[in-house]
């Protein structure tokens, strides 16, 4: 069935609701129609049964031969109610020995078929010659030593008429029903959806300005209520990713204002001294290393920004942990022989088990740590990197645990070193700061992929940095 | 500096002032012929008047974008390399670029250096290249099969990852590259945001060591704020 398509649910729910009971009344007149016919058509037939008993007692052939029907009302009263009744008496061999007057000298369907009427009381119904349709029962029964084939008639006309005018009332009665219905369900769905409509103002009002506003909860169980508490999530859920967004860009602002402020400083004292070939191409290599570094906080911003926006799912792989590890070693290997650091490294004995996650991310998450354990390790200290099998909300994870010999994290700033632009108040750590997002991107990074990162508090020594990842089933298809 | 001769014609087809100048400066400086235009429209016509050997195309440009030139330009079947400029560095519009017939790519900001490596390549493209065996740079001699370097007579002992710096060095001697170039094309690592600057300043730190310090000429330079650069001694 195809509904005009509407554009307010109201008026298509009560398009659907007046359908849907067009159907079922529809269905429900035409049952009760036949239902009725049928019983009074039965009706009919028991009637005639009974008719053709008190006909066969009333027929008897007078002194001259000639077959008659005893009129007598008074001695049988119920031959009032058969003043229509069309009758025929044939005997066997076809002669019709009597028509009563009601037939007009019509036949009564004719002569006899095989078996008519032998067994039982035969029942169909049958046309006049004028046309009008004749319920007729008939009945073989000896009168006086002969047998003879009775036929009882009655014109269903009237039976027709009378159905008609049932049908009629139905259905004169279905429009009116489904008018009021439509009026009512219209009304019904008004009032139901109405905290819609008000629920739709309330939140066109919500703008960047007034995210701390909420949808009123009138019944918190009912579907609407629902409706209303996912909004208000929604809108807390906006309301800090907004706050976030504000102080990054103010922070994203300040670490990008800075290189240029520099830029700008170095280039008008430059320009102010007048100085010779030589500064002067220092003060533009000095510019050019401060652009590069702006080129790479804007590239971290943005490798974040696609990061947060990328989906896991479908890249996810299964990755060893120490394989991974080996290979950024192996990227990192100048720089440790430089440093003289020495790497151990430590597994608890436990099965190693892949993680199934994004291999880009999880190696960007290991090479930025590895490379700041690095960058504050002292020369000739150790690095140390330890494995082992952790669970993660009673779900299986590999933990790997990289531990420098460094000058270690401030107690406090265990958490806030994984924000954006974070750098520690500790003064051995500052001269080698970077652009303040590689442990961000680790973090997300790992985030994204289903894990966790976090500096180990209980370090005395250094700092201690460990990933978990969740050993997952990988989906089949993919390696 | 490369001789050109007969000069090659480069388009440039910018709607930045600044940057336009400074490519048409270094383009000229380089010399080559070079033309500047600052819309599309305008590029579309001085292509046919100017018959340009490479075009230097942005794609952020007013009017008609760089994209729908590229196509329009790539529907002419004209004898012409285009290298695509521009700040939107996806990856999913470079390979648009590159599917819309754009010969490189090249995401802003750029080392100039690196500009000028890519444009040169494109027009040595479609000349004949013998294979060759060895590279020489002054006393520095490569071999390229056995993967082996000598200066001066003297066998260097240089590992895979040194060599194949060198090497990078070699064929793009006498102009800078960038630390960038550095680690997309040495070591590989496609992320731009992958923390190995220190591995490659302590790589070069060990080059150095081997190829420059026992010898007196010195072929290897930092040019700071830019990268390193292996420059032929001059005569």
């Amino acid at each position: 069935m195809k509904l005009p398509s509407s554009k307010s649910i109201r008026a298509r729910l009560t398009l659907w609701y007046v359908a849907v009971l067009t159907l079922i009344l529809a269905v429900y007149i035409a049952v009760v129609f036949f239902f009725q016919f049928a019983l009074l058509e039965r009706q009919i037939y028991h009637d005639a049964v009974q008719d053709v008993e008190t006909v066969e007692a009333l027929l008897f052939f007078d002194p001259a031969g000639h077959l008659q029907l005893q009129q007598d009302y008074f001695v049988h009263p119920q031959n009032r109610l058969l003043v229509d009744r069309l009758m025929e008496v044939q005997d066997l061999s076809g002669q019709v020995l009597y028509r009563s007057s009601t037939l007009k000298n019509f036949p009564l369907d004719g002569a006899q078929f095989p078996g008519e009427g032998t067994d039982s009381f035969n029942e169909r119904t049958t046309k006049l010659a004028d046309g009008s349709r004749v319920f007729l029962i008939s009945h073989v029964h000896p009168v006086e030593g002969h047998p003879l084939l009775i036929r009882l008639g009655y014109r269903l006309t009237s039976l027709e008429g009378r159905m008609l005018q049932f049908a009629l009332i139905l259905l004169l009665g279905l429009p009116i029903a489904l008018i009021a219905a439509a009026f009512a369900g219209y009304g019904i769905a008004r009032k139901a959806l109405s905290p819609i409509d008000e629920m739709a103002d309330r939140a066109e009002s919500i703008t960047a300005r007034n995210l701390h506003e909420r949808l009123a909860v009138e019944n918190e169980d009912d579907e609407l209520g629902r409706m209303a508490r996912v909004f208000n999530h929604l809108l807390g859920r906006l309301e800090r990713a907004f706050a976030e967004l504000q102080r990054f860009t103010a922070d994203a602002a300040h670490e990008l204002r800075t290189p240029l402020a520099s830029v700008r400083t170095t280039g008008e004292l430059a320009l102010e001294r007048n100085p010779g070939a030589d500064e002067f191409r220092e003060t533009v290599s000095s510019m050019l290393e401060e652009t590069i570094r702006l080129n790479q906080t804007i590239d971290g911003l943005l490798i974040l920004a696609r990061t947060e926006a990328r989906q896991v799912g479908e890249t996810e792989e299964l990755v060893s942990l120490p394989e991974l590890v080996h290979e950024i070693l192996k990227l990192l290997e100048v720089v440790i022989e430089e440093r003289r650091v020495s790497v151990s490294e430590d597994h608890d004995g436990h099965p190693e088990v892949p993680v199934c996650a994004d291999r880009s991310f999880v190696r960007a998450a290991i090479l930025n740590v590895l490379h700041n354990a690095l960058k504050f390790s002292p020369p000739g200290s150790r690095l140390h990197i330890a494995y082992s099998g952790v669970t993660i909300e009673s779900k299986p994870a590999e933990r790997v645990c990289i531990a420098d010999s460094g000058p270690g994290i401030q107690a406090g700033e265990h958490e806030r070193i994984f924000d954006r632009f974070f750098t520690s108040r500790n003064p051995d750590t500052q001269l080698s700061s970077g652009s303040g997002l590689g442990l961000s991107i680790a973090k997300l990074a790992i985030d994204r992929c289903g894990g966790r990162i976090f500096f180990d508090k209980t370090a005395t020594e250094g700092a201690c940095c460990c990933i978990d990842l969740p050993v997952g089933q990988c989906p089949p298809e993919k390696k | 500096m490369s001789i050109v001769s007969p000069r090659q014609r480069i388009l440039v087809i910018e709607d930045d002032k600044k940057m336009a100048r400074s490519l048409r400066e270094g383009f000229d400086e380089r010399g080559y012929d070079v033309q500047v235009a600052s819309s599309g429209e305008e590029g579309f016509f001085v292509v046919f008047s100017f018959r340009p050997d490479l075009l230097v195309l942005d794609l952020n440009l007013p009017g008609r974008g760089g994209l729908e030139i590229l196509r329009q330009l790539r529907e002419q079947a004209l004898d012409l390399r285009i290298l695509v400029l521009t700040s939107h560095n996806e990856l999913e519009e470079r390979v648009q670029g590159l599917r819309e017939g754009a010969d490189d790519y090249l995401g802003k900001p750029f080392a100039f250096s690196e500009l000028m490596a890519r444009v040169e390549a494109l027009l040595r493209r479609g000349q004949p290249t013998t294979p060759l065996h060895s590279l020489a740079v002054a006393d520095l001699i490569l071999d390229l099969t056995l993967r082996r370097a000598r200066r001066s007579g003297t066998s260097l002992a240089l590992t895979d990852q040194e060599f194949d710096l060198l090497l990078y060095l070699v064929e793009n001697r006498n102009r800078a590259v960038s630390r960038e170039m550095l680690a997309r094309d040495v070591w590989h690592e496609t992320s731009r945001f992958t923390p190995i600057d220190n591995v490659i300043d302590v790589q070069m730190a060990r080059l150095r060591r081997k190829v420059d310090e026992p010898f007196e000429t010195k072929l290897l330079y930092t040019v700071r704020g830019v990268g390193f650069s292996l420059r032929e001694p001059r005569p």
